[in-house]
């Protein structure tokens, strides 16, 4: 294969000992290229690649501060079985040896493994062709099983394969975004930049979001649409049916490249008496909607740009489908500036669905529903214990751990405990199961605790590997710095487990670029163009081919230059766009109308309800245990919340900034209730962010019904009906901390400052009366200063060790007071005055307006400093003048001797 | 009639043949303490030449600052330099100055006052400033040499020899009484190498003005500073010994103190023995001048006693049921007096609350009104135990009704005035409590505060 197309870009600058290189940011699905600074075992700064396709050289706030993320502090250093340190072999052949021996008395099927996103394709490649090629079982899963699903699957039913068509650059020429089920002012702040600049730079384009929620994205639109949740499908099949109505579609072009069409039609028209019955079902105005079908028909680039909105649903495949259908019936795809996008959450979603990380998919975007294609992947890996069938998706894996069928779990890179839904249910199955296994770099996950073998995982800039972001660019990520203590690779983990369950030859891997070579050359295995001149009968076709790549060298894999697949003997380069031909990957080589029953969520809520939606955060990244680390990070978002709408505030007394709780499944959720209107009347939104290590009741998936969509198994994040009440508090108040502490009031919230830690804190109990509160979390402390009321209404508590503040505790029964802890935040850790310490009690700087220096006299209070100030004012010239002026020593009399001193 | 002995008993002979009035009033004032001092200085600041004025002190100086008598003690200061009116400052303001006398009797009928050495003087304005005592304690056996109080410079002279003995051959002491008055005792004493031992009635010191945990703070100080401490306790009686020694002796008895044994049967040793348990005014000359009198002389808010020619000053006096013994009050009773006199204005005194200081080197504290949190108050602490810093304010009905601070007196007159002014606080609470100063800043940022 020709290698001359990637020219070695990756020269690390040497400037004092720094080196430069690009590397790609771990976060979101928008895969931003970085270049890292790296100096002395440690990337001392990050900045966009300008070079990246993706980001262009600019950067989110989560981004930018990645090299502040790094550092000791809760990495795991060693292997451990059962919280004992033990080396890598005794960990290893604990595993190898649970496995086989589970597999040996209860099949295959009795194991599994749960993946993530946010693995790199090589480990994913690994693990799948372990589990499937090997151990003989489709359990394989991943947390793409809640993040992309459904667009994979709606991808899969219109396409033939999983296959994104358009890229990043359509967003710059589109002439309308439709921004459906997405926040990406939030989620994928680059992107979203992208297109707000395209909108300054030609202000006649348009940007309509569709949301329930006023989002940060949907303020700034030319048009929101504030739907009733989970009635997109009706958006958009109302949409087919305007286009119909009014003439727009591109009848050329569903003639020529489609399939299905008048049945699709008809089964929207089905469902609505005319166009104003959708804006009923979509609950919102008929103007507006008629306003946006407009911009849709009438603008010749549309793109729809879709995420989780769409994808968390019981019916997500079918909103994909309806979202599909309308730009095949308008041709709106497979050019520039028009296509239907589908955003993922994670950096590395694609190339998890490209290995076959879902246990849906085989490899390599081959499939278990034909029996050549399983044997095509059986023949590439000469896998003795090829899967045949497909395994468990996410929650019926858990469910199966629960159960008892599955009695052997790895986990990777990912925090079920926190992320599935039901998650107290993935609690209970995981504390159930003989063996859990968790590859995991932070000791701060709350699914680590329910680990019998804990093995230290490398993490961003410490591994090497490949990702696919969302618009199929495949870009690598570089190992810049040392992994710390024993912590390994995840690829040469699973690896070391393979070997020892016998399968050496299958897995002789040195390097990530010997599995990512094996990968580009699986894709490419026996697959060729259906019009392609040397054919193979037997050969399968799939648009994944980056068989260009099966013999690259480990120089050029280190210096990749990023590249949409596919790449292959066709398309050496890359290719921008897929479907511009009209060719699609199906048998007949047309595309799929998908005839839409739009329906509404599964559970509505009762009277007493409320829908509960979840979501990221601008600042912050799935269960924190990375973006948790950043000071910064925390100050934009710091606590669990509410949004509520003014109407259900007053419905359920829930008053502005107070604690609430929601409560389903047995779970509960305390979050500081904020009140808008951007939220609908009866619906209420809560971050997805935060868990067991971070606060204390606040795991918003434990409170999400484990209701999935029955065709691609994800779960319904977006719509959870639940019960809400205030929480009552009866003090709040914060905690200053030098060290992280366990903390054991009702409610708590942990923020990572950049010296230590702050806690919110709040109760139902009443407050405390002294330090003693204190004293079994601090036993080392024994020097406080108490400040309180009799009543119990105030208490503030500042802990010292050799005068210097290591925590402060500051709480009171006024719940309408603002918490302001900037000043104490500063003063952690630094040496205090003894005499004048007792000052932190006030929590505020007094600007040195209350130093009036030594005090002279007593009576008066006046001090050194304002003696001397006004004698500099030079209107003082004897101590009597001194009297006169400060009162000093017109009292008692016995400052004037030194008084007189001043004088001398 | 006696000797004449002053200008002034001349011109009360030819009174009748002065009609022409180049005579001026005669001002007479018994008792030549700070009360006087402070009046003097405020009647010579009003009209220095409106009465020809005359003073008559028991002591043989001029007026000085007795509350710097334990600085005295403790050696931060000497006699000289606590002198603030010397004999020459009389003369310069044509005062005429009686010291080392004492008056005997007071004839309101003729206002003559009559002194011990017989010699009499006309008044037209007579005052009364004489002052107060050490209160007695019940203790048994107390006519014996080495039992002081702690009054004046004679006092305190003889203190210091007997501290200055100590040096040698070690000495011990009891200071009788945990106010202001014996802490300063008790800790000049031990500064000067006396072993201290401080009976106090109460369980912890100055209990009129500080709460136990502030007492229990100030001890650990004292204690620090080589004072031992009999809190709880009280003298039952002095015990004595035969003097053995000459140089012990007293003019009076020919026993020497050995110690103390107290009302629980412990007994303490000790050579001299400090009382200074209270005071109690001296009133006697009202008696002989047949006016009205309490626990002191009743004055009105003018500080005239029931016969108009005849105020009243200073520790000897007693205001709407209250008596003295802090100098703030007793300065604005010389405004008020002397404003009476000089200016003829009615001015009246208003007797406010005084805040207490200790003038021991290193304690800091300041306490004001309530001192015990009562049935509605609200109480708000701050307690550091290392630093032994601690401040209360008590709060009734929205507004400051007490104050102790103990360590840093910071804020402390804010605090009083604010108390004063009958200022409603609770919205400046808890802040207040740590300073004044971070009150303003609470009310920039309305209502943002750390908790």
């Amino acid at each position: 294969m020709n290698d001359i197309i990637f020219t070695d870009k990756q020269s690390p600058t040497s400037i004092t000992g720094q080196t430069i290189s690009k590397t790609n940011c771990p976060y979101c699905g928008v895969g931003c290229g970085i270049e890292a600074t790296v100096e002395n075992n440690k990337v001392i700064a990050v900045k966009g690649n300008a070079e990246h396709p993706a980001n262009l050289g600019r950067l989110c706030v989560k981004g930018s501060s990645l090299h502040e993320t790094q550092g000791l502090q809760n990495r795991i250093l060693s292997p451990r079985i059962q919280g004992e340190n033990v080396s890598w072999d005794e960990a290893t052949s604990t595993v190898a040896k649970h496995f086989q021996e589970t597999i040996a008395k209860y099949g295959p099927d009795s194991v599994a493994f749960y993946l993530s996103g946010q693995l790199l394709t090589e480990d994913y490649y690994v693990a799948n062709k372990l589990m499937k090629g090997f151990i003989g079982s489709g359990n394989v899963d991943t947390n793409s099983r809640l993040c992309m699903a459904s667009a994979s699957t709606a991808h899969k039913r219109a396409f033939g394969e999983d296959v994104v068509a358009g890229c990043y650059d359509d967003l710059d020429s589109a002439n309308a975004v439709f921004i459906i089920g997405a926040n990406p002012a939030y989620a994928h702040p680059i992107v979203y930049q992208r297109m707000i600049k395209a909108r300054e730079e030609n202000p006649t384009r348009k940007i309509v979001v569709i949301d329930p929620r006023r989002t940060a994205s949907a303020k700034d639109a030319d048009l929101h649409l504030a739907i009733k949740p989970g009635s997109d499908a009706y958006f958009y099949n109302g949409l087919l049916m305007y286009l119909a109505e009014q003439g727009k579609l591109d009848k050329d072009y569903i003639a020529k490249h489609c399939h299905g069409f008048e049945q699709t039609l008809q089964t929207a028209q089905s469902q609505f008496s005319d166009i104003s019955a959708v804006a009923t079902a979509c609950d919102i105005e008929l103007s507006l909607l008629l306003e946006s079908y407009q911009i849709f028909a009438e603008t010749d680039n549309v793109v729809t740009f879709f995420s989780q909105g769409i994808n968390q649903s019981s019916t997500g495949v079918d909103k994909g489908n309806a979202i599909i259908n309308c730009h095949l019936a308008t041709g709106k795809i497979g050019r520039e500036g028009a296509g239907a996008f589908s955003i993922t959450g994670q950096p590395n979603a694609m190339g998890g669905r490209e290995v076959g990380g879902l246990s849906t998919q085989l490899a390599a975007h081959l499939h278990f529903e034909n029996s050549n294609e399983i044997a095509l992947v059986q023949r590439f890996w000469q896998a003795p214990n090829i899967a045949t069938k497909q395994g468990l998706k996410a929650v019926d894996m858990f469910d199966a751990v629960d159960s008892g069928k599955i009695k052997a779990i790895w986990i990777m890179a990912t925090n079920p405990v926190v992320s599935m839904p039901n998650a107290n249910l993935v609690k209970r199955a995981l504390e159930k199961c003989p063996m859990v296994v968790v590859s995991e770099c932070y000791e701060n996950t709350d699914t680590i605790n329910y680990a019998d073998v804990v093995l230290p995982a490398s993490t961003w800039g410490e591994k090497q590997g490949s990702v696919t972001n969302s618009d199929r660019t495949i870009s690598v990520h570089q190992s810049m710095i040392k992994a710390p203590g024993e912590a390994k690779n995840d690829w040469q983990i699973i690896t070391d487990v393979a070997h020892k369950l016998g399968f050496k030859d299958a897995f002789n891997y040195q390097h990530p670029v010997d599995i990512f070579r094996e990968h580009a050359a699986l894709s490419g295995f026996e697959n060729s163009h259906p019009l392609a001149e040397k054919r193979d009968k037997n050969d399968i076709y799939r648009i994944f081919d980056i068989s260009a790549l099966a013999n690259i060298s480990q120089k050029n894999y280190e210096n990749f230059i990023p590249t949409k697949w596919p790449i292959n003997t066709e398309n050496p380069n890359g290719l921008k766009r897929i479907f511009t031909d009209g060719v699609f990957a199906t048998k007949n080589q047309k595309a799929n109308f998908i005839p839409i029953i739009a329906q509404l969520p599964k559970i509505l809520p009762d009277k007493t309800q409320v829908v509960m939606n979840s979501g990221r955060i601008r600042d912050q990244w799935h269960t924190m245990t990375r973006t948790g680390r950043v000071a910064k990070l925390m100050t934009h978002s710091d606590e669990p919340y509410i949004a509520v709408n003014p109407d259900d505030a007053q419905r359920f007394q829930l008053a502005d900034k107070q604690l609430a709780v929601l409560s389903n499944l047995g779970a509960e959720y305390i979050g500081r209730v904020n009140i808008t209107n951007e939220q609908r009347t009866g619906e209420i939104f809560v971050p997805i962010h935060w868990n067991d290590n971070f606060s204390a009741s606040a795991r918003a998936s434990a409170l999400v019904n484990p209701i999935t969509d029955s065709l691609c198994g994800q779960p319904e994040f977006k719509h959870s009906p639940v019960n809400i009440k205030s929480f009552n508090s009866v003090w709040s108040g914060y905690l200053i901390s030098s060290q992280a502490v366990n903390c054991s009031t009702t409610y708590w919230s942990k923020i990572q400052l950049k010296q230590g830690h702050k806690y919110l804190l709040s109760d139902q109990q009443e407050l405390g009366d002294d330090e003693t509160i204190l004293a079994n979390i601090y036993p080392q402390i024994d020097d406080w200063i108490v400040l309180k009321d009799a009543q119990q209404n105030v208490l503030r508590i500042a802990g010292f060790i050799d005068n210097k503040l290591h925590c402060f505790f500051a709480a009171s029964t006024d719940l309408t007071l603002k918490f302001n802890s900037r000043f104490i935040e500063d003063q952690l850790n630094k040496t205090h005055t003894i005499k004048t310490r007792f000052k932190l009690m006030s929590g505020i700087d007094s600007d040195g307006k209350g130093d009036v220096g030594d005090m002279i006299c007593s009576c008066f209070q006046v001090g050194e400093k304002t003696i001397k100030q006004a004698l500099k004012s030079g209107q003082c010239k004897s101590v009597a003048s001194l009297g006169e002026k400060l009162q000093c020593g017109t009292n008692c009399g016995s400052c004037i001797p030194e008084l007189k001193t001043f004088f001398t | 009639m006696a000797n004449t002995a002053n200008p002034r008993a001349d011109m009360l002979k030819n009174q009748q043949c002065e009609s022409i009035t180049q005579i001026k009033p005669s001002l007479v004032i018994i008792g030549n303490g700070m009360a006087t001092g402070r009046l003097l200085d405020e009647i010579i600041k009003r009209t220095p030449n409106k009465y020809q004025i005359t003073v008559i002190g028991k002591e043989h100086f001029g007026s000085y600052n007795r509350i710097m008598l334990s600085a005295v003690l403790a050696g931060d200061a000497t006699i000289d330099s606590i002198m603030q009116k010397p004999p020459a400052w009389y003369k310069q303001h044509n005062i005429n100055l009686l010291s080392g006398s004492e008056v005997t009797y007071i004839d309101n009928k003729t206002k003559v006052v009559t002194l011990a050495s017989d010699v009499q003087i006309h008044y037209d304005e007579l005052i009364i400033a004489t002052g107060s005592r050490t209160a007695k304690i019940p203790a048994k056996n107390q006519n014996i040499a080495g039992i002081f109080n702690f009054r004046n410079i004679s006092d305190t002279e003889k203190i210091q020899a007997f501290a200055k003995q100590a040096g040698s051959n070690s000495k011990q002491a009891i200071v009788i009484g945990g106010g202001l008055l014996g802490l300063e005792a008790a800790y000049g004493l031990a500064l000067s190498g006396v072993e201290v031992t401080l009976v106090h009635r109460n369980k912890w010191l100055l209990n009129r003005q500080l709460d136990k945990v502030a007492g229990f703070m100030l001890q650990s100080i004292m204690e620090q500073k080589n004072i031992k401490f009999a809190l709880g306790h009280e003298v039952a009686a002095f015990e004595s010994i035969i003097a053995t020694n000459a140089e012990i002796t007293s003019e009076d008895s020919s026993e020497i103190l050995s110690g103390v044994r107290l009302t629980s049967g412990e007994f303490i040793s000790a050579q001299i023995a400090v009382i200074a348990t209270g005071i109690t005014p001296n009133k006697e000359l009202a008696e002989t001048a047949n006016i009205d009198f309490n626990r002191a002389i009743l004055v009105n808010n003018y500080m005239q006693t029931s016969d108009a020619a005849i105020s009243a000053l200073g520790e000897c006096c007693e205001h709407n049921h209250a008596t003295f013994g802090l100098v703030d009050p007793i300065w604005a009773q010389c405004i008020t007096l002397a404003e009476r006199l000089c200016n003829n204005v009615q001015k009246p005194f208003q007797n406010a609350p005084v805040p207490t200081k200790l003038k021991v080197s290193g304690v800091q504290l300041f306490s004001a009104g309530d001192v015990e949190v009562s049935e509605g108050s609200q109480c708000f602490t701050l307690l550091d135990n290392k630093a032994l810093i601690y401040r209360k304010i008590i709060v009734k009905n929205g507004k400051i009704s007490g104050i102790v601070l103990f360590g840093d007196v910071s804020s402390g007159m804010a605090y009083f005035e604010l108390m004063q002014q009958q200022i409603i606080v609770n919205t400046m609470m808890p802040e207040l409590l740590i300073g004044d100063e971070f009150v303003t800043t609470i009310e920039d940022e309305q209502k943002v505060s750390i908790a």
